[in-house]
């Protein structure tokens, strides 16, 4: 017994500095990895915050100037005057929002079944949400283009929140299923059907109320996929006044190839950026882990 | 009872699935219905839109641009895909283990995350421009480059299906990807106990051994997951490369997805689309069968 503790000794403070050495060594790797990647991450950031608050000799200057030496708002001023900017993102704000609040209702009551209940042909309506959600809206943009067209909602905001909605509700819904299967539980409402509510009135009194911190969470991760979207708006509702952001964009940016409206391009970049930044920080705090495996955006 | 509950289970998933039938499911199949018709706007109002069989997708194969297409939209995916997860297993990694600042770093690198693509698109263009590219500043002054690398138009040096325009756009569909694919694989860290690891440490395992023989293999699902979710974005991806490039220097970056919109939007040929996209329905729609059914699998 003596004679093994001693052989066995050596080998374990071997494998122990061995190990030091490879830690010294993964954490030097792992620094430098990690630097690289921070700066691959944020370096598109800066260069676009710094290019809108240059002025327009300043941004074409040769080499490119890595710091601003005059800063001037001129750029955002310029964004949101010259241009109907302002105009692009209250679109945005109206069709994004109303189609995150109409998805999440609808998905909310589905979602909750579905992680719920087990009933004839749930798996199936499981299995369509996932296959529609999952195939990219390429797939299906053109017919929608003539069905929205024949039902004259061509450039209106319904026609496009109605769009919106046919790759909103599915998202939303798995979203959803995920929520309620993993942090819902079901005792509140099994309490509440012994106390004499029905089916209905468990769900809408009890597990809606209670639910709501998720259900907000996916309505977020709805309302940004509709912001961000250019393929739908781009071919439903591209005219003047009534466009989305995104699409004010791209004709901003066809227009950027005059290099002196950089700044001012950069800067609606910038604006157009906001929620995404902001909400992203709201989502942080919470469940963005548990709620990211059930979503497909990639 | 339970015949009460399943009445209550159908009205509350029917909203749902019938928007989810109508503008989803409908439309695919409108979709491949149009491929096989005439559907051109130009003629609609005289012409119709009579059946025309397979006119439609012999015209598309027979075009010279269509297998460059479809093999740049697979190559993306490829190399895109395969950076993305690469990079995200690598991140996860470190952002998994204890340390200061940990927080910090985890914002600092999934801050990118619902950046819009267009936005993204707007900015790498701008980083693109060869000039007053800050990449062409550095590498100038590190003399690694005599004259500045055309990121999106040079269409000298190729290889298959890269060239330069390739590999920018790729840089750009990894940056958007990134922060999902990091936070993805987080997720499925979160599930492999401290435990395990321990033991491996016991064992004398390396870091490098304890994430080939340990991490990687209890990943496994996670990971398939991950890939065939963004294998399936990937194929039918869009907005990047049809706002950087519009598929171009000749081609070099031409995607199904760019080829489709082009020609509803640009050419009216609303019939050469659809059987354009109706190849993006057979290519993810067989991974994607495959998928929901093994979701399924594991669900019951």
């Amino acid at each position: 017994m003596t004679a093994q503790t001693a052989t066995q000794k050596p080998a374990v403070t071997h494998s122990k500095r061995h190990y030091r050495f490879s830690r010294g060594a993964t954490t030097a790797i792992g620094v430098v990895f990690m630097a690289g990647v921070i700066l691959f991450t944020l370096f598109p950031f800066y260069w676009m915050l710094k290019s809108s608050f240059q002025t327009p000799a300043e941004i074409t200057a040769l080499p490119p100037i890595w710091f601003p030496l005059q800063a001037t708002l001129d750029g955002y001023i310029r964004a949101l005057t010259l241009y109907p900017v302002p105009r692009y993102l209250l679109n945005s704000l109206l069709v994004a929002s109303a189609t995150a609040i109409i998805a999440t209702t609808l998905a909310s009551s589905a979602g909750y079944v579905l992680a719920r209940y087990r009933f004839p042909g749930g798996a199936a309506i499981i299995g369509v949400i996932i296959f529609t959600q999952l195939i990219p809206g390429i797939t299906r943009v053109f017919p929608i283009y003539f069905l929205i067209k024949d039902l004259g909602l061509l450039n209106s905001y319904f026609g496009l929140i109605l769009a919106y909605l046919g790759f909103s509700v599915p998202y939303a819904a798995l979203l959803l299923t995920a929520y309620f299967t993993s942090s819902s539980p079901p005792e509140l409402e099994e309490a509440a059907l012994i106390d004499g509510c029905n089916l209905y009135s468990a769900f809408f009194r009890v597990v809606l109320p209670i639910s709501l911190p998720g259900i907000v969470a996916v309505s977020i991760f709805t309302f940004l996929a509709a912001w961000n979207d250019f393929l739908w708006s781009s071919l439903l509702l591209s005219q003047g006044q009534m466009k989305t952001i995104q699409v004010g964009l791209r004709d901003f940016f066809g227009e950027a190839g005059n290099l002196q409206r950089i700044n001012s391009f950069m800067a609606a970049c910038v604006i157009a950026t906001i929620p995404a930044i902001l909400l992203f920080r709201f989502l942080q705090r919470g469940m963005v882990g548990g709620l990211a495996a059930g979503s497909v955006k990639g | 009872m339970t015949r009460q509950r399943n009445i209550f289970c159908y009205i509350m998933v029917a909203p749902a699935l019938i928007l989810v039938c109508l503008l989803g499911l409908y439309p695919m199949l409108a979709s491949i219905r149009m491929s096989f018709l005439q559907y051109d706007l130009m003629l609609i109002a005289t012409q119709g839109t009579p059946f025309v069989g397979l006119k439609n997708y012999i015209e598309l194969l027979s075009r010279p641009q269509f297998t460059q297409t479809l093999i740049n939209t697979l190559a993306f995916v490829v190399v895109a895909v395969g950076a993305v997860v690469t990079l995200g297993l690598l991140v996860a990694q470190v952002l998994s283990r204890e340390f200061r600042g940990r927080g910090m770093v985890r914002t600092l690198v999934l801050i990118s995350w619902f950046i819009p693509p267009i936005v993204a698109a707007g900015i790498w263009t701008w980083l693109f421009q060869p000039e007053r590219s800050p990449i062409n500043a550095i590498l100038r002054f590190l003399s690694l480059i005599q004259s500045d690398i055309r990121f999106l138009t040079d269409s000298n040096w190729t290889l298959g299906p890269l060239s330069i325009p390739f590999f920018a756009i790729a840089t750009v569909r990894v940056w958007n990807g990134l922060p999902f694919t990091i936070t993805f694989i987080m997720a499925g860290l979160q599930s492999i106990s401290h435990e395990i690891y321990e033991a491996a440490e016991m064992d004398g395992a390396s870091g490098i051994q304890r994430f080939f023989f340990v991490t990687l293999p209890i990943l496994r699902p996670v990971l398939l997951v991950l890939i065939t979710l963004l294998s399936i974005g990937g194929i039918g991806h869009f907005e990047v490369n049809y706002i950087m490039t519009g598929g171009g220097p000749k081609g070099l970056t031409n995607i199904l997805a760019v080829m489709a919109y082009t020609e509803a939007y640009s050419q009216y040929r609303f019939d050469l689309a659809a059987a354009t996209a109706n190849i993006i329905l057979l290519m993810t729609g067989v991974i994607g069968f495959f998928y929901v059914r093994q979701q399924l699998k594991e669900r019951s």
